[in-house]
């Protein structure tokens, strides 16, 4: 302000203090109960919703995560650096022990399953299929993955000359416990590949394309049969957590030769990772749809409050506001309400989390087939993160704010002798 | 300093009315002393409310100048004139408008927080203020807790506590029956008086009018009387 307009007071000049402000925008809130109660309401109704919907989702995604990486695939891979696109025999992992002592040692690393993948063609008595080899090392395999644990009868491979089969390739071939296996195939080198196994084990992993195709024997006796000395294809990795496990991949990365390749999960399993990115992306829209319908109102209840106190603000800007700090005053009232409703709203999804946590959702047994096949369970757990906690009540809060500076503009356009006539 | 606190010289005001062009203010030159008390008297859109707010700085004219305590508002920003209003002025509104969420004493604290009085002075000149116009014990009520002439009687204390150069008052009475207006008005007779507070009031009520030393008479926009006498 220029000291000719105020040269001649005795007042000093000065800011407004913003308490005054604060206060006043907290005052306010309670001069229309209902519609405080209203409008937070529909804010602590959002971020309830949204929190734990989002709760239940990315509790759904480590479910998912982990029960699909668990099964089969392990949490990280290591293999030949072409195999993963060309899948062909011949590009194993050379040096197998060696390398498998590095992974072993690497931070993070629970357990590693070394593995010879074969495809070869499988005959019991007159009937013969085709099946996938997995050459394995059992004992690695039931510290890093489940599906080995999985069986309908039998035992799992103990000694040499073992295999388990899938149950429906079992079915296929006619074979039962006990029966004789032939394995034929075509080793590294070009040459025939014949073991011949008997059966100790089936396994129903509820994945078809496993139970119809598997055949698990013992590592040393593929490796042997196929003529692969100290060679694998894949070396499945468990890791401490999942949530760290490209920590581990680029460990692993700086550990090993380039011409190996490391792939987290989300490399190995694409499909389960653009499944969930689909299904966070529906999520997403459905959590903006709610929030923007609560902001939308929000809007509205600003704009009543505006221009019922239209003649208020005549008043104060008569007497010597500027209209940013009325637009202030409307702010710290906007920041009140959402405040209140984040904090209802964040409590309420807590306390709903915290319990669902333990005691899970039950699906149903209609759910059940459809949760195997998506790697779920039959209960569903939320997740506690900071994602879920902080999204919902950020995006209100910033919501809230434009909803009442959005109205409040138009306290810049206001003339004082205009606004003192209004109806208030 | 001047001894004028007003000078407006040749001042013309014109509104569009339903896109109707009506002459608020014509031609008008008006000028008020320090210490006087002026009420501006006429019909419904003779003008004095629109004269009011062009002194007060609430609305500017097409044409003319207008001059409070030696400042020329024709030239000031909208902020400046926020300015001179919150340190210069001080206003009493027909319909109160107090803020209803602070109670009496905070009102009429509000003026001096938002000139950024601290807080000792500012709590010591509003008790002050409010025994002085005898309402002190409607201190720490609200607005919605008091009668038609206490919310005046706040609504006073909380335009004359920051010691403006001019009182404006637009329609003081409109809504007090008539004791409590000539309480109103003996109130402001005495701040005039005893306290040499410059008043300049809009109003039809022949009361208030009675009370002012200084009559003058608008119509049509323009000055039709202008007389001093005897007050009430």
């Amino acid at each position: 302000m220029s000291e000719a307009v105020v040269g001649q007071t005795d007042v000093r000049t000065g800011g407004v203090h913003g308490f005054l402000i604060v206060r006043i925008g907290w005052r306010n809130l309670w001069r229309n109960r209902r519609r405080t109660f209203l409008t937070t309401g529909g804010i602590a109704f959002a971020v309830f919703l949204v929190v734990s919907f989002m709760a239940l989702q990315l509790g759904q995604y480590d479910v998912m995560e982990e029960n699909a990486t668990s099964l089969l695939t392990g949490h990280v891979q290591v293999q030949h650096a072409h195999y993963p696109e060309d899948s062909r025999f011949e590009e194993t992992i050379e040096h197998a022990s060696q390398v498998l002592e590095t992974v072993r040692a690497t931070p993070g690393v629970v357990a590693v399953a070394p593995r010879v993948e074969a495809f070869a063609l499988t005959s019991v008595n007159e009937r013969s299929f085709g099946a996938q080899v997995l050459g394995v090392d059992i004992a690695a395999e039931q510290q890093t993955v489940r599906f080995v644990r999985m069986l309908a009868s039998g035992h799992t491979l103990q000694g040499p000359q073992e295999a388990v089969l899938g149950t429906v390739l079992a079915k296929n071939l006619g074979a039962s416990l006990g029966d004789e296996v032939v394995v034929l195939g075509a080793g590294k080198e070009g040459g025939v590949a014949a073991l011949v196994f008997t059966v100790v084990g089936l396994l129903e992993t509820g994945m078809a394309d496993l139970d119809r195709a598997l055949l698990l024997a013992p590592l040393p006796e593929v490796q042997a049969g196929f003529g692969l000395d100290d060679e694998v294809h894949t070396l499945a990795i468990r890791v401490d957590d999942l949530h760290r496990s490209q920590q581990v991949v680029r460990r692993l990365r700086a550990a090993l030769p380039a011409t190996l390749t490391v792939r987290n999960w989300d490399q190995v399993l694409p499909e389960l990772r653009q499944g969930i990115e689909v299904d966070k992306m529906g999520g997403r829209i459905m959590y903006g749809i709610i929030m923007a319908l609560v902001v939308f109102s929000a809007i509205n209840s600003f704009i009543m409050t505006v221009f019922e106190r239209t003649r208020e603000f005549g008043m104060l800007l008569a007497i010597g506001m500027r209209p940013g700090h009325i637009m202030g005053m409307i702010q710290w009232e906007a920041l009140f309400v959402s405040l209140l409703g984040i904090a209802i709203g964040l409590a309420l999804a807590s306390g709903l989390t915290l319990w669902l946590m333990n005691v899970g959702i039950y699906l149903g047994e209609g759910m059940q087939e459809y949760a195997r096949q998506f790697y779920m369970p039959d209960r569903m757990y939320p997740a506690f993160s900071w994602e879920a906690m902080t999204v919902a009540p950020l995006v209100m809060l910033v919501g809230t704010q434009i909803a009442a500076l959005l109205p409040s503009l138009r306290i810049r356009r206001l003339k004082a002798a205009d606004a003192l006539r209004a109806e208030g | 300093m001047s001894d004028l606190v007003v000078r407006c010289h040749s001042i013309s005001r014109t509104y569009q009315d339903d896109s109707v062009p009506v002459r608020a203010l014509v031609d008008v030159d008006f000028e008020v002393a320090r210490g006087e008390f002026v009420s501006l008297a006429g019909p419904s859109g003779s003008g004095k409310s629109t004269l009011l707010n062009i002194i007060g700085g609430l609305d500017r004219p097409d044409a003319g100048t207008v001059e409070v305590d030696g400042v020329g508002l024709n030239q000031l920003s909208e902020s400046d004139l926020s300015d001179l209003r919150l340190h210069k002025l001080g206003f009493v509104f027909q319909a109160y408008n107090l803020i209803p969420v602070l109670s009496a004493r905070e009102n009429v604290e509000f003026i001096m927080q938002l000139q950024g009085v601290p807080a000792g002075e500012r709590h010591g000149r509003a008790e002050a203020m409010l025994e002085e116009l005898g309402i002190e014990s409607m201190a720490d009520r609200r607005p919605g807790e008091m009668s038609g002439g206490q919310q005046q009687r706040v609504a006073v204390a909380r335009a004359i506590v920051t010691h403006p150069v001019l009182l404006l008052a637009d329609e003081p009475s409109a809504n007090l029956d008539s004791t409590t207006t000539e309480e109103l008005l003996k109130l402001l007779r005495r701040l005039n008086e005893e306290h040499g507070v410059t008043i300049v009031t809009a109003t039809h009520d022949p009361l208030v009018m009675s009370y002012a030393r200084r009559q003058v008479r608008l119509r049509d926009g323009r000055i039709i009387e202008d007389s001093a006498r005897e007050a009430a």
